[in-house]
């Protein structure tokens, strides 16, 4: 929930519904109000058949709770009224009780109806949003912060949520209640409404005003204490640094200067939204004691009787209760509205393409494939590969090598259409890869990245990850042939011990070699390696080293290293640098050249050649 | 709770004048059912219109007083939260800061930064809430019945049923509500879960076809939150109705009470109307109250875990005449130094390990992962003291001396890149914050930074981090290689700060640093055997324990660790 409940506690229309939902932020406004509620309209889609239902509840609960002051009133009238009244005050009570059950009764209802509803309605808007992301291009996922896209999943899914379980039946009995009690009101006596609605346009404008200056300063409010958590986060994170460089000290003046403006901006908000509460009170009692004055003239004067007195503070206090809060319920809507546009923003993402009509189903690849003057850039101005061509036989082994963000991992992720060229094509056993479908494209490699995933699940399931129906001797096989089945065979669990999220309990040698395992056993055609052993350090890698060794026997496969001894026995190397190939061969007729790779190869080996030697 | 101590007596005396106000403002509120019964039992009764007058002026004074009352409490109530929540944040800061890592170990980081975050502002919320509301309810509440009870005794024989019977729904719906709850957010957390493991490893999904054992997994999750969520709020849902039920079966239960007591002209009307008006003030109080409780448990939750801050007392101790003042500039002795994690308690981390850097000298230090290399670099600067033995800068004891002038002659560059919001410009100089604009191109360009830094469009000024330029890891990793030489320390650390630099990058460093820090001690720890081979000296470590130590040509000749290293690394070239 909100962080910090400045606002006064927003008290319910009517006592007992919703305890305590607290004080929220500023309320973020939807772009499109209007558009974006039609389209929730739309997701409501198979509950729309119970929303009648709903409704015809609310209005019937609103009609008896109007009635119940007019009873009340008429029951006082019975007492005050002399001889022969007991039975007509039995009857009112009576009425009293059934209506007060009804609405028991219908309240209940209303609140199990609709926690179907916007229960399901949720549901299913967070499954198409997950259903969606299966679809998105990686250019998605890697242009925005995850953290960013769990947020839509849950903060604005959620206020999307309160927004219809709250929002829409308090609007509804609100707007009737209002419009009910005023009626009531004149049938009871017009006189007595006038000055009860005196506090009206008092309560309307001050809630305005002060909504207005309070917004601007609970929105500043939010920006400081941005500000403020964002420091903390980054000084206790990075203390080490901040303890190193002795800027303890520093960081706590920061810390001060953010902490005493948020002080100065809260306190401002609080004190300014603080007074409404009082304000309000204050107008409602007001109202309270002008009924009761002129109530009590009017009767003094036989122009009323009590009981009407007794029930107009009833309905007064029915009229305004929902008139305050029709703009906190309002501020809810809009939350939830720019909730579910954050939503629907992503559901309108561009989707990674079709596979075209006739797309082949690709099957057990010979592996051959050709770059044919491809070009890639997110823009088109800024072009991350320029115009590369090369060609790698079935079975062969092309490394990449070249300084960090000159094009080495776009090379791979264009031959595995995690984005499709800009220009040019690239073959794959001589057909275009975007013949194919995508699904069996992907199927046919196998990725051993820097950062393995591992998912949550037992050593098992990871393994099996790449081919579900594998039976445990295969999945042993594989362990075995990715040197993984020493270590796994020293857990007490074995295979079914539990991994965590990412398997953090595993070290990341361990890691890389399940990840191993995982492709060893998928079968694939055609290999990728990026930086598959970077993290790890030498004598743990020789054991990777190995396992790499076996499963690129007999397959294509594409090596991206900054270690250059990982990759000397490629049957290619191609030096990448700022989009180009600038120099292709194999490593001895590459150190014959002395260009670039000798240059970096120099770097790295020479002195440690010269001493061994 | 006597950390907090402090700040009763600072804030105590303005929390109890408000608290008076509160009560002020609550008697107010209380009153106005009484006067207004007055008005129709004895103005309207006995058609008497100045009584009726008066009255309602009296109320509307009444009412005016309390407005008054509640300004006052606003004003002090919001002094006091945020002047206490901005103090105690603070206060917390600044002990965190002053905590040494052996302290700050006790805490996991993300921990600590909601205690200072959010935990503070729900003690902050409490206390502001507890000058506004959580006071006044039971004010109003016991007030209330006293008032009711005195209006009509008879009649309060409703009070003595219905109170307890909404009490105890109270009870039962916080009993049987926050099981359901936390439920939910078990579930939650799982739909959570799988959503943030698939946008992770997103690439594996793709690569392995997996999007239906992903959708299914999520669906799972899903539904089962579906479930769980609509049962807690089904559940919640009876409870409101069956407390407004309660409270309105009163009302009824009042009125025909008081009607047959009307009727023999025991009661008078205004005291029903009234009761059935302090009725429903009860009724309020009673679910603020329960508001309260839970905000409590809240509360006290987050107020231990700041207290438990508090209560860390720094274990670094030193002497404070303690100076540097020994003989030589950035010499560096470990003496049978032994170290391990958790005060000593832990695995040991580093054993009996003795060398020593000469002022001036290039020390690689090379071992696999788990070694003991971070370990070892960070007992100088004090992040840690050695469990046993002893490590002298300048040959003097480090636990001699404040940890601040120790800091003030190194420099570190972490193994994991930090670096602040701000500019190019304002990172570099965090190293030293009076450094000119040359001194710090200077250290760009020694860093090898100063190119690509250039090449930006903004400079200098280039922002990092959020919002600014996303700098590739061996760029930031230039970069916070550039704060540390802006500082011109006579000791430099680099742990393992080059590894996302390509080697021609980090030659040039290095060469840079020879070219203009002569006389720096340079602690170097290195994965890669290229990156220490031409120091003046080599440390091997394996296991936490020191197993070779001389020059690149020596230790391949006699150290078995290094040859190993150095074969996994050279490939089969020299076989």
């Amino acid at each position: 929930m909100s962080q910090q409940s400045q606002q006064p506690p927003v008290f319910p229309s009517r006592p007992g519904r919703g305890i305590g939902h607290g004080a929220r932020g500023p309320v973020v406004k939807p772009k499109n109000f209007k558009g974006t509620l039609r389209r929730l309209w739309q997701a409501f889609d198979q509950e729309k058949r119970m929303l009648p239902l709903v409704f015809l509840i609310v209005l019937v609960d609103a009609l008896l709770m109007l009635s119940a002051p007019y009873l009340i009133g008429k029951s006082v009238d019975a007492m005050t009224g002399g001889e022969a009244t007991l039975g007509l005050l039995g009857v009112t009570v009576l009425a009293l009780l059934i209506s007060y059950i009804l609405d028991g009764a219908l309240t209940l209802l209303q609140g199990w109806l609709m926690a179907g509803i916007s229960q399901r309605i949720v549901k299913n808007l967070r499954k198409s949003l997950f259903e969606k992301l299966q679809k998105l291009p990686v250019a998605f996922f890697d242009s925005r912060p995850h953290g960013e896209l769990m947020s839509r999943l849950t903060n604005d899914i959620d206020n999307v949520s309160n927004s219809i379980s709250q929002s829409t039946a308090q609007l509804m009995s609100g707007a009737i209640m209002i419009v009910g009690s005023l009626v009531m009101m004149l049938i009871l006596s017009p006189i007595l409404t006038i000055a009860c609605m005196i506090t009206v346009p008092l309560v309307y404008l001050l809630t305005r005003t002060i909504a207005k200056k309070t917004s601007v300063l609970f929105k500043n409010q939010q920006i400081q204490l941005g500000k403020l958590n964002g420091h903390i986060e980054e000084t206790v994170s990075g203390i080490e640094v901040v303890k190193a460089f002795n800027h303890e000290h520093k960081a706590t003046q920061e810390f001060d200067e953010i902490n005493t403006e948020l002080c100065r901006i809260g306190m401002r908000a609080q004190i300014l939204s603080g007074f409404l509460m009082p304000i309000m009170n204050v107008i409602n009692n007001l109202g309270f004691a002008v009924v009761a004055v002129v109530g009590g003239v009017l009767a003094v004067k036989g122009m009323i009787t009590v009981g009407v007195i007794a029930s107009f503070l009833s309905y007064s206090r029915q009229f305004v209760r929902p008139l305050n809060d029709l703009g906190n319920i309002f501020n809810v809507l809009q939350s939830g509205v720019a909730g579910a546009e954050r939503v629907f923003e992503v559901l309108d993402e561009q989707e990674e393409p079709e596979d075209v009509p006739d797309a082949k189903t690709l099957s057990q690849p010979k592996g051959h494939v050709v770059f044919e003057n491809v070009s890639f850039g997110y823009k088109p101005d800024q072009l991350i590969l320029k115009n590369v061509s090369f060609e790698s036989e079935a079975g062969s082994t092309t490394a990449l090598v070249g300084p960090t963000g000159a094009g080495k991992t776009t090379v791979v992720n264009l031959l595995t259409r995690f984005y499709d060229v800009t220009s040019g094509t690239i073959y794959l056993d001589g057909k275009d890869i975007r013949e194919y479908t995508r699904d069996s494209l992907r199927r046919s490699f196998g990725f051993v990245l820097q950062d393995t995933y591992l998912f949550s699940g037992t050593i098992k399931e990871n393994i099996k990850y790449g081919k579900p129906d594998a039976s445990d001797a295969e999945v042993e096989a594989a362990a075995a042939m990715a040197n993984a089945s020493v270590f796994i065979n020293r857990l007490p669990k074995r295979y079914d011990t539990q991994l965590t999220e990412n398997g953090g309990n595993l070290s990341q040698g361990q890691r890389q070699l399940l990840a191993i395992a995982r492709v060893i056993l998928a079968k694939p055609s055609l290999l990728i390696l990026d930086e598959a052993t970077s993290s790890i350090d030498t004598r743990t890698e020789l054991h990777i080293q190995d396992a790499l060794l076996t499963i690129m026997e007999g397959r294509t496969s594409f090596v991206i290293a900054h270690r250059l001894n990982t990759i000397r026995d490629a049957d290619t190397i191609m030096v990448v640098d700022r989009g180009e190939i600038v120099e292709k061969g194999s490593h001895e007729s590459l150190i014959e050249q002395q260009g670039v790779y000798h240059q970096l190869f120099f770097n790295q080996f020479k002195n440690l050649q010269a001493s061994a030697e | 709770m006597r950390l907090y101590t402090k700040y009763i007596k600072k804030y105590g005396v303005v929390f109890c004048v408000s608290l008076f106000f509160l009560t002020l403002e609550a008697v107010c509120d209380l009153l106005q059912p009484t006067i207004m019964s007055r008005i129709v039992d004895v103005g309207v009764a006995q058609r008497d219109l100045n009584y009726v007058l008066s009255t309602g002026g009296l109320m509307l004074g009444v009412t005016a007083i309390g407005a008054v009352a509640a300004t006052m409490r606003n004003l002090l109530s919001t002094y006091v939260s945020q002047n206490f929540g901005a103090q105690l944040r603070s206060d917390l800061f600044k002990k965190v800061q002053s905590l040494s890592f052996e302290n700050i170990d006790r805490f996991d980081r993300a921990s600590l930064v909601t205690r200072l975050t959010n935990d503070v502002n729900q003690v902050q919320v409490f206390v502001n809430g507890m000058m506004r509301i959580f006071v006044k309810a039971p004010l109003t509440c016991i007030g209330g019945l006293i008032m009711a009870t005195q209006l009509n005794p008879r009649l309060a024989v409703v009070l003595a049923v219905v109170v307890p019977i909404v009490g105890l729904f109270i009870y039962l719906n916080m009993k049987i509500g926050f099981p359901f709850f936390m439920k939910v957010q078990q579930s939650l957390d799982r739909v959570n879960g799988v959503m943030r493991e698939y946008l992770s490893g997103v690439r594996v999904v793709k690569a392995f076809n997996r999007f239906d054992f992903e959708v299914d997994k999520f669906s799972h999750a899903n539904e089962e939150l579906q479930t769980k969520s609509i049962s807690a709020t089904r559940v919640m849902s009876i409870f409101s109705p069956a407390i407004m039920l309660t409270v309105n079966l009163g009302i009824v239960a009042v009125l025909w009470m008081g009607g047959l007591a009307a009727e023999q002209g025991d009661m008078q009307v205004g005291h029903i109307i009234a009761f059935t008006n302090y009725m429903t003030q009860i009724l309020f109080s009673l679910m603020m109250i329960s508001m309260v409780f839970n905000m409590f448990v809240r509360a006290k939750a987050s107020a231990g875990r700041i207290g438990e801050v508090f209560a860390e007392e720094n274990r670094m101790t030193w002497k404070e005449q303690g100076s540097l003042q020994g003989d030589g500039k950035g010499r560096i002795d470990f003496e049978h130094v032994s170290f391990s994690y958790e005060g000593g308690h832990g695995e040991s981390v580093l054993k009996d390990i003795t060398f020593s850097c000469l002022p001036g000298e290039t020390v690689g230090i090379i071992g696999s992962t788990g070694s003991g290399k971070s370990s070892l670099v960070g007992l100088i600067p004090r992040f840690y003291d050695a469990t046993k033995g002893t490590v002298r800068v300048d040959g003097v004891d480090v636990r001699e001396v404040d940890p601040k002038l120790l800091r003030e002659k190194m420099a570190i560059v972490p193994q994991k890149t930090v670096l602040f919001t701000g500019t190019v410009k304002e990172n570099i100089r965090w190293g030293k914050d009076e450094a000119t604009d040359e001194e710090m191109e200077l250290a760009a360009r020694m860093a090898q930074a100063h190119d690509f830094i250039e090449r930006t469009p903004d400079g200098y000024q280039a922002r990092v981090g959020q919002g600014g330029i996303n700098f590739s890891g061996g760029q930031k990793q230039r970069l916070s290689i550039a704060r540390a030489l802006v500082r011109k320390p006579e000791i430099l650390i680099l742990d393992d700060s080059t590894s996302a630099v390509d080697v021609a990058t980090e030659t040039k460093i290095k060469e840079a640093l020879r070219e203009y820090a002569q006389g720096l001690t340079c602690l170097l720890i290195a994965q890669r055997i290229t990156s220490v081979m031409d120091a003046d000296k080599i440390v091997v470590l394996d296991q936490g324990e020191l197993v070779g130590i001389g020059t690149h040509e020596s230790l391949l000749k006699d150290c078995r660790v290094y040859q190993e290293i150095f074969q996994s690394q050279i490939g089969k070239e020299v076989q």
